[in-house]
């Protein structure tokens, strides 16, 4: 299956800059010619104190905070590099949810 | 059947000053003014009256925190921004019965120990606020307000704030915000207005139908307001019955009258003719009863034990035919479009259950996506500021339970059940 780049759009997401997070992934997969990776608007997370959020599946892996000079490592993870482990900061129950949404095709 | 609010049931017009004198209306301030403000609110105790706006509190108890907080001033607001789809007994009792209304204002504001009293009203019932305006200037003439009341040495003022029509704005705190002059968010509590309310002072909020109650039981006393309904649920209720019975209207019974007499009686049935599935006795957020329940109690005990609340009273039909998850995403897609998104864990639940169903309806996600539901109302539980997080709650789980079959289908096939 394809990757999925999830970014959240909610409005605290988006106050905190999601939209340039979202458009920016979407470019720099573009140019890395990443075909089978998708970027995609999430209505929320549930972790707006920790956004921007971006979650990649099924990868299942969880970034806060994100921020623009982030996105090359982001980019280099959804091309097979590594786990971005710095912003891999969300406790784990709220992972644990979000992941089992995900897993039954809530996008 | 007589009812201590509409004593000859709906009467059509406004019922102006000499006409509510002549029944003895403003006998109850009267009385008020001569004794201690302590007693009034005694009085209320004792008779057991609960709020009506949905959450049933004890209103002698909420007057009694308001008092016991030395602050001043300290202010009354009447809630009349009656938000909840298919309510309409508050304006029908400002727009009939202003001076019933505005007799409790005084009188609650006299047993607290208010100086200002702001009638919060839904901005979209001009009837309603027209007929409250010209009552209070009428009031106002005959010194029932305003400097010394009825020549004591108590004075009140009272003002009319349009409420902003959004279903978030009837909730109490986001009340106190428009009257301050913002927009109607909810605060987070505690403290609650009780303690810190209006500009920061004591504040008691309370139901248009809860203070109409308010003068018939100063003039008749406690006692004589227990001889209706039960012990835990005293007086009457107004009810709300919409298109879905043959006579749809206001219908204001005494607490423990069973279901199937608002229903068959009043109502005169269900209109499509057909079958009732399901009973929601207080849209949109309580839990869908089975139809077998119909003899259920219209109190606040009965409704608990059968597993579903009695909320502000609109009564809301389902008949056979009908798909519970059709109607479920209906109610999970008010709360999604009416959370007003300041409280993360209130977005993200309202958005994911809505979602969740969607998934349903289509026939997607298989039996695990049945599981989510109960996990996302878990996770989020007592998050957010206001109650609006706890909403979709009951209907979604009583619907799970009791119509298990309605989803399944919807899972094998991607298609609805019903068969309209």
């Amino acid at each position: 299956m394809k990757t999925l780049c999830l970014v959240c759009q909610n409005v605290d997401c988006k106050n905190r800059g999601s939209e340039q997070i979202m458009a920016e992934l979407q470019k720099r997969v573009e140019a890395k010619g990443l075909a089978d990776v998708e970027v995609k608007p999430y209505m929320c997370f549930g972790a707006c104190q920790e956004g921007p959020n971006v979650v990649l599946y099924p990868e299942k892996n969880w970034y806060a905070g994100v921020k623009v000079d982030d996105l090359d490592e982001i980019t280099a993870r959804l091309g097979g590099g590594p786990h971005v482990q710095r912003l891999d900061t969300i406790d784990s129950s709220l992972k644990e949810l979000i992941y089992q949404l995900l897993d039954t095709g809530v996008f | 059947m007589e009812g201590i609010l509409f004593p000859h049931g709906v009467v059509e017009g406004r019922e102006g000053l000499k006409e509510y004198q002549a029944r003895g209306g403003y006998g109850a301030l009267a009385k008020a003014v001569k004794s201690n403000p302590e007693d009034i609110v005694k009085e209320v105790g004792d008779a057991g009256l609960r709020g009506r706006g949905g959450a049933g509190f004890p209103t002698g108890k909420k007057w009694s925190f308001t008092r016991e907080c030395p602050e001043h001033p300290r202010y009354l607001v009447l809630n009349g921004g009656e938000d909840e789809p298919g309510s309409k007994k508050d304006r029908m009792l400002m727009e009939h019965l202003p001076h019933l209304v505005i007799e409790g204002v005084i009188l609650s504001a006299y047993a607290i120990g208010a100086s200002k009293a702001y009638l919060y009203i839904n901005a979209n019932y001009e009837t309603a606020i027209r007929s409250m305006t010209d009552a209070l200037t009428e009031a106002e003439n005959a010194s029932y307000w305003g400097e010394a009341v009825l020549g004591s040495s108590f004075k009140v003022d009272i003002e009319i704030t349009p409420a902003p029509h959004n279903y978030v704005a009837g909730e109490d705190t986001a009340a106190l915000e428009v009257i301050e002059g913002k927009k109607p968010w909810p605060r987070q509590k505690p403290p609650f207005p009780v303690t810190v309310g209006l500009f920061g002072k004591p504040t008691a909020v309370n139901n248009v139908e809860t203070l109409a109650n308010v003068p018939p039981i100063i003039l008749h006393g406690a006692e004589w307001y227990r001889r209706f309904g039960t012990a835990e649920s005293s007086g009457t209720m107004i009810f709300s019955l919409n298109d879905d019975v043959n006579h749809p209207g206001i219908y204001e019974l005494p607490f423990g009258t069973p279901l199937r007499y608002l229903i068959e009686e009043c109502g005169g049935g269900i209109k499509s003719g057909k079958k009732i599935k399901a009973i929601m006795p207080a849209a949109p957020s309580s839990a869908f009863l089975p139809a077998d329940k119909i003899d259920t109690r219209l109190d606040h005990n009965s409704m608990r034990e059968a597993g579903s609340g009695l909320g502000c009273g609109v009564v809301r039909l389902i008949g056979e035919g009908t798909c519970i998850v059709e109607e479920v995403l209906k109610i999970s897609e008010f709360f999604t479009v009416e959370s007003c998104g300041q409280c993360p864990a209130c977005r993200m639940e309202t958005n994911t259950l809505t979602s969740l169903l969607k998934k349903v309806q289509q026939g997607q996600g298989g039996q695990p996506i049945l599981e989510q539901f109960g996990k996302i109302l878990a996770f989020n539980k007592g998050k957010g500021f206001c109650n609006l997080i706890a909403m979709p709650g009951p209907p979604i789980e009583s619907a799970l339970r009791l119509f298990p079959a309605d989803f399944e289908a919807h899972l094998a096939t991607g298609k609805c059940p019903a068969d309209n």
